[in-house]
């Protein structure tokens, strides 16, 4: 493999690894408050991709501004999955396997509420893009990818701001450490929880756009943020940071490996390898070791 | 009546891997979405060793349930030691896999074509016989020590473990068992349906199974047994509506776990001493 092959595949791997980050990011997000796995975040993804779609389509085609309208669509669609599926029984005091269960209900109801009124078609995003790539010397890298990068970059560079140095990141942070003091110090739990699925649907809005984007848009759209999901995981759930390079790290070795070995035969290398890795390490690379407490 | 007969076998069937998927999920309280990797599992063993390797019909079925158990437990040894949420993620990645391995090994599996042409072997009372004795095993594990482990398990690990109990061995057994049983129920599939394809068990199918013992009531195999038959029989009386059937489900769940959070039959178990009492009473 030559050397401009090489950065090439580097490249389009980081870029498709954003993606990942930004899924993992999303997910681990309302793990950390809620300390469940959020399988709806797949939901928001697919809503906010056929929302993408159809107000680039029919509303008004162009790029930034659909692409804002879709983060706060999404943004909304967390909300209202987390006023409509978690509230009820969070104010009920669940046990967390049925924020499992409703989690992955919703996804289940998305998906198949897609299937069922737009069938099994895939939708195209308008191009914003011509599909022309940018020549630096000898490279060939594909604009819509630099696109990519570019917004995953600014979008965890805005959230790491948000979390360290706002007042509503610090509330958030606190939660994510215990979800019943902050109320003690006169924090607004409830609100805070809301913000983190604000937080959590723009970031599944904003995935959703570039995927649909770069694919197109059919009703399987939210599984494709299982590998967000196996970021999250070899990242070490809790860590928003492991989440991100975990990310990363998927994406340039699956671009890679796709490029040696063929599709199928990667996907069977990197859940063994997750297996391994779980094996050896439980808690993934930047996890704290999950402690059991009475 | 042969189409009533048709939707009894395909809803028996299914009733099989529920019955697998509560073993799990409702007495241990072990998420798992990769139960559609063990059908699939079960379903290629047994019509690979009956289609290539000619072995006898009884001998497929039986391996197919010996390599469900060696799967369980070779991929129980690193997941069962997980927290829940991992093990859940490990499981559904699991699933994912084996619908990838399918995919990979065309030259033994047929790839996406799957495997066509396995002959019809089993009927309708060899699968009701199948759930009768299953639901027995289940039902009389649930009022042994062994039963009331897993629901020690499920409902506080730790506190479990302080009672002596081996968490991470009796997660294995359990997990093993359940295997077996999914594995079994996809063979008896292989062998109803006569076709197979890696994709006939996704994720979804796998999360359905947990749902489905959700709604019954984890702490009823009644609720469980009562919830699949009318969820996959409802899909084959109304095939119209079919797409829409999966949607109806999800509202369900959700109203269900909202409003009635031990699910619809809550720990109500059908027995038959109670009715005879019942009846008895009413004589006298």
């Amino acid at each position: 493999m030559d050397t401009s092959v090489f950065v090439q595949q580097l490249f389009n791997g980081i870029s498709l690894g954003g993606v990942y980050a930004l899924e993992a990011v999303g997910f681990g997000l309302i793990f950390n408050i809620l300390k469940f796995s959020n399988f709806s975040h797949s939901g928001v993804v697919a809503i906010c991709a056929y929302f993408g779609f159809f107000v680039s389509k029919y509303v008004y085609p162009n790029f930034i501004v659909t692409f804002v309208m879709t983060t706060l669509f999404g943004g909304f669609v967390g909300v209202a999955i987390e006023k409509l599926i978690f509230r009820p029984i969070r104010l009920k005091g669940a046990p967390l396997t049925l924020f499992l269960v409703n989690s992955i209900t919703a996804a289940m109801l998305v998906q198949q509420f897609f299937a069922a009124t737009l069938g099994a078609d895939y939708y195209p995003y308008p191009v914003f893009l011509k599909q022309t790539s940018l020549h630096i010397g000898t490279l060939a890298v594909s604009k819509t990818y630099v696109l990519m990068l570019g917004i995953t970059a600014v979008v965890l560079l805005l959230l790491t701001y948000i979390l360290k140095r706002t007042k509503i990141g610090i509330a958030l942070r606190a939660a994510s450490t215990d979800i019943r003091t902050p109320s003690l110090m006169g924090i607004n739990v409830d609100f805070i929880i809301s913000v983190a699925f604000f937080m959590a649907g723009a970031l599944g809005g904003i995935t959703g756009y570039l995927l649909g984007m770069t694919y197109s848009v059919d009703p399987f759209i939210g599984s494709m943020i299982l590998k967000g999901i196996i970021a999250a995981i070899i990242g070490g759930m809790g860590s928003l940071g492991g989440g991100v390079v975990a990310g990363l790290l998927l994406g340039v070795v699956e671009s890679f490996l796709i490029g040696e070995i063929g599709a199928s035969l990667t996907q069977i290398v990197i859940y063994s390898a997750i297996f391994v890795l779980l094996l050896i390490r439980p808690e993934g690379i930047a996890g704290k070791r999950y402690v059991i407490k009475a | 009546m042969e189409f009533y007969l048709k939707v009894l076998e395909i809803t028996s069937l299914y009733t099989i891997l529920v019955l697998g998927a509560y073993l799990m999920t409702g007495l241990t309280g072990l998420f798992s979405l990769g139960q559609g990797g063990f059908v699939s599992i079960g379903a290629y063993t047994a019509a690979i060793a009956f289609l290539h390797f000619h072995l006898p019909f009884p001998v497929a079925i039986l391996l197919a349930i010996l390599m469900g158990s060696l799967v369980g437990f070779l991929i129980g040894i690193p997941t069962l030691r997980l927290h829940r949420d991992y093990f859940l993620l490990v499981t559904f990645g699991f699933g994912e896999m084996v619908r990838a391995a399918l995919l990979h090994l065309a030259q033994l599996t047929g790839g996406a074509l799957g495997i066509a042409g396995i002959p019809q072997l089993v009927g309708l009372p060899m699968i009701l016989i199948s759930i009768l004795l299953i639901t027995f095993l289940i039902s009389s594990l649930k009022g042994t020590r062994f039963g009331r482990n897993c629901i020690a398990i499920r409902d506080d690990e730790l506190a479990a473990s302080l009672m002596g109990i081996n968490v991470y061995s009796h997660k294995m057994k359990v997990f093993i068992l359940s295997s077996a049983i999914t594995a079994y129920g996809g063979a008896l599939y292989a062998f109803v349906i006569m076709f197979i394809e890696p994709n006939l068990f996704n994720w979804l199918e796998s999360a359905k199974l947990i749902v489905i013992t959700f709604v019954g009531g984890v702490n009823s195999i009644t609720g469980a047994i009562i919830t699949s038959v009318v969820y996959y029989s409802f899909g084959e009386f109304f095939r119209f509506v079919d797409v829409w059937r999966d949607v109806l489900l999800a509202v369900a769940v959700l109203f269900v776990t909202i409003f009635r959070s031990g699910g619809i039959f809550g720990s109500w178990e059908f027995s038959l001493k109670k009715i005879f009492r019942w009846i008895s009473k009413g004589i006298s």
